[in-house]
């Protein structure tokens, strides 16, 4: 059940900010917060579709990617190989930490090196396809691609200095 | 957006498909069913963060943003979108809204990246979650290896994207609709 305490705890930050940010709103008295509230629920009615088939993409891309298959992939390698399949590995888990976490911590527990370990939470946390579908939906393909050029390498330089210095 | 909407369509099309052929109509259902659950799972985080993404965009004042996280602020804006990223919790649903209403409002390009970079490896919320299932020595080596991505992204991003930053952020004001109304 760590998903429901990780999804109440992000519930719990969350509110604490619109909280603070809304009171600030409201003292000012001069409609800040009626007006965040019509820009807020307006920038959800324009990015509601997308979100839509963002959730069915997501779900799409857990039933078709086998996260086994990403595990036995990797089994116990270490090394520059290591480093680059750990951190491809890592970009093709489709889901948030409670599905990532549980499979590195196998490959982890199954022998593969610290380079391939960090390549692998890295590239998951970096690169991970699961975020694909909401990161299109809001910000469009424009800023994804000019982003996913700009982050790739560094899981790949994450695994190489964890693996060059320990 | 008709184009996004399409390519997305695509890609669930061609997974469905993936699915059906490893686990047959009712892996399809399946990956349909975790979606939807999601979605509902989601809901009250997903609303929060449209009111706070709503919020950012209305407070914030545009002297804010021109001093602190834009052009103008330089450095200073890379470092302070990354600090955000780090405190933002929940998913993807959740930060890239936000990410948004700072590149909408007039934030640079680097510092919504070092935002989204600290989100992915600085994440103060999630940290507690690798230490339990990666250990101390793995979540630390991680986290002091990447500890400087998001700052070099951001730098990075200012630097080379500054011609087509305007390009960029026009597309992401054309999908929130109606979220920008001055």
């Amino acid at each position: 059940m760590r998903e429901v305490g990780i999804m109440i705890e992000a519930m719990v930050v969350l509110s604490l900010f619109a909280l603070i940010l809304l009171s600030i709103a409201v003292k000012r008295k001069d409609g800040s917060s009626k007006k965040a509230l019509r820009s807020g629920f307006g920038m959800m009615k324009g990015v509601i579709p997308l979100l839509l088939f963002a959730f069915i993409l997501s779900g799409m891309l857990q039933a078709a990617i086998p996260a086994e298959l990403i595990k036995q992939w990797l089994g116990s390698e270490a090394g520059l190989r290591g480093i680059i399949i750990g951190t491809l590995a890592g970009t093709s888990i489709p889901g948030g930490p409670y599905i990532s976490f549980p499979i590195i911590s196998a490959v982890h527990d199954a022998g593969a090196g610290i380079g391939t370990v960090v390549a692998f939470v890295t590239g998951w946390a970096m690169m991970g396809l699961g975020k694909l579908p909401f990161e299109l939906a809001i910000m469009g393909t424009r800023f994804t691609l000019v982003r996913m050029l700009l982050f790739a390498v560094f899981p790949v330089i994450a695994g190489w200095i964890a693996y060059v210095v320990l | 957006m008709k184009k996004i909407t399409t390519g997305m369509a695509v890609a669930a099309g061609l997974l469905a498909l993936l699915a059906y052929f490893r686990g047959g109509i009712s892996l399809v259902l399946e990956g349909l069913q975790g979606g939807g659950l999601m979605l509902l799972k989601v809901t009250p985080l997903l609303l929060i963060a449209f009111l706070v993404a709503g919020l950012i965009q209305v407070m914030v004042s545009h002297e804010f943003i021109k001093k602190w996280l834009g052009k103008e602020a330089g450095i200073k804006g890379v470092f302070l979108g990354a600090l955000a990223g780090a405190m933002v919790p929940g998913g993807p649903y959740v930060s890239y809204p936000i990410a948004a209403s700072f590149f909408i409002s007039g934030a640079e390009i680097g510092t919504v990246m070092a935002f989204i970079a600290a989100k992915n490896v600085w994440s103060f919320t999630r940290l507690p979650m690798e230490f339990a299932l990666l250990g101390a020595h793995v979540t630390v080596t991680r986290f002091l290896v990447t500890l400087v991505f998001p700052i070099i992204v951001g730098i990075l991003a200012n630097l080379l994207l500054a011609g087509t930053e305007e390009k960029i952020r026009n597309q992401v004001k054309e999908l929130a609709g109606g979220g920008h109304n001055d």
